[in-house]
């Protein structure tokens, strides 16, 4: 065979390999993204099924038994599309907005591990489980804001009482 | 004051890059040196600018500027200087300086040291300038970001009396060294991209590897050295006992160095033969561009991450970056498509040509593969109007078949001849192949790793490490150690990577394949089975440090029961930032590491601790630390340079390269330093309490009656050890029972012996006939009896059979019924 031919060939491959490998494990492992209105929308159908929904997180809501463990939180609705947050004028103003409007949908989590260092009020909350019968969230994994950066753009108490009126930055 | 000198720094650095960029175009454009002479100048005085913003900024941080807004948002007073002056890289906008700064001293390197490291000096004549005009452009843009959109000397109105800390996350070796080291990664890909553009510019498409190759190893050294670091991090730090999330974050500092591998091989590939032309333009343009995107998706809303929440100003800049570099690289690919083919025919898949193509091939399509995973939600919402979302287990299971194939490449392609057709010399040379293979599945299989998958995955690792030691052999035999000819550091230096990769490959094996975690409550004293693992849970102990309260339990650690370690994993409650954080402490072992996260206490005395086992782990990290010798090695300047025949050249001794070499060495070792500390939260000087069932270890009492005791003369009885101290009031609590038991059993065969430690004969006579003790009292003034005892505090008590062997351990106030529990259970009652 000409080297060219067996270059190509492989390269298809090598190719045809990794769409597989993409759209069989989109289609096994992968999980619906939704928010918690979306989540609503679906009714019983999201029932047992692998999701990621966010939310913000209601700090009065955080119980927690270390000795299981064991934390419960509620999550608020949140808009899940970027231009949308931007409109209301930022990530901290769309989780703010959120745990003080009584109308947002809610969302109870359980989530049968150690708390979280950064379970916090108006935290956001990427939650990773399935939705139980009785209409809570069975969460298999937590994520939460990375402190890394930005955190300076998440009004809490904190910065509020040391800096003064926040700056948007 | 410090501000508004910081901002015009930056500013005036901003207007020297554009002209340093704007003098070198008209230079080649005229051809008149002086106007390249004043353009370096420019470029030097860029640094030099930059230089002094990035130390005024230190300066802010070190003299508590809460003015300046930045520095009132990542640090305090009360923060140690060192983390103090790692804070000046903590947020976005002192990153964006200290990149800024970089990419200056990288032009001005790049421009001011033309052709020195060029094998042939005037074909990289032309070159330079063009990649000085680029580089110093980037240099503006950079720095025009910094200033405008993001700029770190910003002020505040209102001056708080302090700042707001440090993130106690941040607070680690690791993290002081990792953002230095992606920066340096990020910018040293500019250059090969500056290069690349150049080359296309001036049709010297065969010349500039040659050029760059240099630039590119650091680049991608410094990217792998900071992925590692920050994978360390993790580890030591976050408590979920892993060390990679797939987080988009991730990805984006791992695109580029996928990238940037596949550009070193294709590199050396053009310049052993000329070919892979077209192949480096696009990978050097890629990496580039990736760069970019990671820095771009992190700020613009595009991912969904816990990383990337907040939609900051500076997306659209970025993207628009990103578009003209692949775009402006596409453009002049396809007009200059005629100097790009290569000068010899394609060959074959089973030639080394083949297999570099494939290696090529393979790296891309991982990268590929976890673009995709990053932007799965944006893609499938919008193919199909659904988001779906990517896992680390979609990750692992696209990319660890990639990854296994990538490993095979490495293993066979050596074994290749150059040109087709060359299977042949597989059957030749394929020997060490084979037997490393065998070697590592029945190595692996003995340990107790034995499924399947993981045995494909070890003999892939076996195969790959047995060629790539092989051809180290190889070389060495060849040409002897340390005069291998012109590229002998580069060859050591990439099989060397290799092997480290294949070290890694198997660490990633052992902790994905065989994961291991659970949750445990314990109780002071008593033993609890984790697998091979016994845990004993001494004592809780909470302190105040700095700016936080630290809680923390010792657990002493015993495997197959020997003691191992005492482990102190923490809760730190940090109250300015009304977080807790829990602290793991660990255990390192070459099979696995015990990796302990504390995350309750109570006032019942119990704690409960996340127990990860990490089989293989450590291959992991020394797989990192062999990588990074070898990439160091890799630069290793080759000794005999290609000198015109019959020219005598004295050699000169080369200061440049023994500074960067030191330099290299100097970052092994902080690697080292930050990346492999045996054991985090390890308490030093604890040895641990017999267990119940071995040996109580003997000792020779002496009396307060001036007699001895020796434990072995005690044979055929049950013994009470009670360890104790006049001044401790939970010891004198259980003196009262202890003496109502001693009189009970007595009669029985049963022996209690009382052990003062550390105290004088006079307080303990004293004490004991306040208390009307009648059982022997006996000193251990230099606690030479407590110490193989393992006692952490007092009083301990331990029920020793009459055989010798420990029955029982009560740490703290024992109670009475328990003893009498253990006293019945032992005389058979």
């Amino acid at each position: 065979m000409q080297g060219k031919t067996t270059l190509i060939i492989a390269t298809l491959l090598v190719v045809a390999a990794v769409v597989y490998l993409i759209v069989t494990s989109t289609g096994n492992t992968a999980r619906y993204f939704l928010t918690i209105d979306e989540l609503r929308a679906m009714g019983d159908g999201a029932t047992g099924r692998n999701i990621t929904i966010s939310g913000a997180v209601l700090g009065d809501t955080i119980t927690y038994d270390p000795a299981v463990p064991r934390v419960t939180f509620t999550v608020v609705q949140v808009p899940a599309d970027p231009e949308e947050v931007e409109r209301a004028g930022g990530l901290a103003q769309v989780l703010h907005a959120a745990v003080t409007d009584p109308n947002a949908f809610r969302l109870e989590v359980v989530y049968a591990e150690v708390k979280p260092d950064l379970l916090q009020h108006e935290a956001q909350a990427i939650v990773r489980g399935q939705l139980g019968s009785d209409g809570r969230f069975y969460a298999d994994q937590v994520l939460l804001k990375c402190p890394s950066r930005y955190e300076e753009q998440i009004p809490d108490q904190t910065s509020r009482r040391v800096i003064g009126p926040a700056e948007g930055s | 004051m410090l501000a508004e000198v910081g901002s015009i720094l930056v500013g005036l650095a901003v207007a020297t890059a554009l002209y340093a960029g704007g003098a070198g175009f008209w230079a080649i454009h005229r051809s008149d040196s002086r106007w390249a002479k004043s353009g370096r100048n420019a470029a030097t005085a860029t640094v030099a600018l930059l230089g002094v913003a990035l130390t005024a900024l230190l300066g802010a941080f070190l003299g508590d500027q809460f003015g300046i807004r930045y520095v009132a948002h990542h640090s305090s007073r009360d923060l140690p200087a060192h983390l103090k002056a790692s804070a000046v890289w903590a947020g976005q906008e002192g990153s964006l300086l200290l990149w800024s700064f970089l990419q200056a001293l990288f032009s001005a390197l790049v421009v001011t040291r033309p052709s020195k490291r060029a094998h042939s000096p005037e074909r990289a004549f032309h070159l330079v300038p063009w990649a000085g005009v680029v580089l110093n452009l980037l240099t503006a843009f950079f720095a025009a970001v910094t200033l405008l959109l993001s700029n770190p000397f910003a002020r505040q109105v209102t001056i708080p009396p302090d700042g707001q800390g440090l993130n106690p996350l941040l607070r680690h070796p690791g993290m002081i060294f990792h953002p230095p080291a992606m920066y340096l990664g990020y910018v040293g890909l500019a250059v090969p991209f500056a290069f690349a553009i150049a080359a296309l510019i001036t049709r010297q498409v065969g010349d500039w590897p040659s050029v760059a190759r240099r630039w590119t190893v650091v680049a991608w050294l410094f990217l792998g050295l900071g992925i590692l670091l920050g994978a360390r991090w993790a580890y030591d730090v976050l408590g979920w006992g892993g060390y990679w999330g797939w987080d988009p974050v991730e990805n984006a500092g791992l695109m580029p160095w996928l990238t940037a591998t596949a550009l070193l091989h294709g590199i050396a590939m053009q310049e052993q033969r000329g070919g892979f032309r077209a192949w480096n333009i696009f990978l050097a343009a890629l990496s580039f561009a990736l760069v970019l995107f990671g820095t771009f998706t992190t700020r613009s809303g595009l991912i969904l991450s816990v990383h990337a929440f907040v939609r900051s100003d500076l997306g659209p800049y970025f993207l628009a970056a990103i578009f003209l570099t692949l775009g402006a690289s596409l453009a002049l690919m396809i007009s200059r498509r005629s100097v790009l083919v290569s000068p010899y025919p394609v060959q074959g898949l089973f030639s080394r040509d083949g297999m570099f193509v494939l290696t090529l091939v393979l790296l891309l399509s991982i990268t590929a593969s976890v673009f995709v995973g990053s932007l799965l939600p944006t893609l499938t919402q919008a193919l199909s109007g659904r988001r779906f979302e990517a896992d680390p287990a979609w990750f692992d299971r696209v990319t660890g078949p990639q990854f296994g194939a990538l490993v095979l490449v490495m293993g066979v392609c050596p074994l290749l001849a150059r040109m087709a057709g060359g299977l042949r010399r597989v059957r030749r040379r394929g020997l060490p192949a084979l037997l490393g293979a065998v070697a590592a599945v029945a190595a692996a299989a003995l340990a107790g790793f034995s499924r399947p998958v993981s045995l494909l995955g070890f003999a892939l690792a076996g195969l790959a490490g047995g060629t790539a030691l092989a051809e180290i052999g190889r070389v060495v035999a060849r040409r002897g150690v340390g005069r291998g000819g012109r590229h002998s550091g580069r060859r050591y230096g990439g099989y060397l990577v290799h092997v480290g990769v294949i070290l890694m490959a198997v660490g990633v094996i052992g902790t994905r394949g065989y994961p291991f975690e659970t949750e445990v409550e314990l109780s002071p004293g008593e033993p609890v089975d984790v697998g091979a693992y016994t845990l004993v849970y001494d004592e809780l102990r909470q302190e105040t440090a700095g700016d936080h309260l630290s809680t923390w339990a010792a657990i002493s650690v015993y495997r197959d029961g020997d003691y191992l370690a005492t482990l102190a994993p923490r809760m730190n409650r940090y109250p300015s930032f009304d977080q807790t954080f829990m602290v793991p402490a660990l255990r390192t072992g070459l099979r696995e590491d015990i990796y302990l996260v504390l995350f309750s206490s109570s006032v019942d005395r119990l704690v409960n601790v996340k127990v990860i086992l990490n089989p293989l782990i450590n291959f992991l990290w020394l797989g990192g630390l062999v990588f990074l010798a070898g990439g160091l090695l890799a630069l290793w300047p080759s000794p005999a340079r290609a000198v015109p025949e019959g020219v005598l050249r004295r050699q000169r001794w080369p200061v440049g390269t023994t500074v960067a070499l030191a330099a290299g060495l100097l970052v092994l070792v902080v690697a080292t330093v930050a990346m492999w500390q045996p054991g985090i939260g390890s308490l030093i000087g604890r040895a641990g309490r017999p267990l119940p069932g071995q040996p109580a270890p003997d000792f020779t009492l002496d009396l307060l009656d001036g007699s001895n005791l020796r434990l072995v003369d005690l044979r055929a009885q049950v013994v009470v050890l009670n360890f104790w101290t006049t001044w401790c009031p939970s010891c004198a609590d259980e003196l009262p029972e202890l003496e109502a038991l001693w009189s009970e059993y007595q009669a029985q065969g049963v022996f209690f012996v009382g052990i003062a430690v550390q105290e004088e004969k006079v307080e303990v006579r004293e004490m004991g006939s306040e208390f009307g003790l009648t059982y022997p009292l006996g000193l251990d003034p230099e606690g030479r009896i407590a110490t193989p005892y393992g006692i952490t505090a007092v009083p301990e008590t331990f029920v020793i059979d009459p055989q010798g062997q420990t029955a029982a351990v009560h740490v703290g106030p024992v109670d009475a019924a328990e003893l009498r529990q253990d006293l019945d259970r032992l005389l058979g009652r």
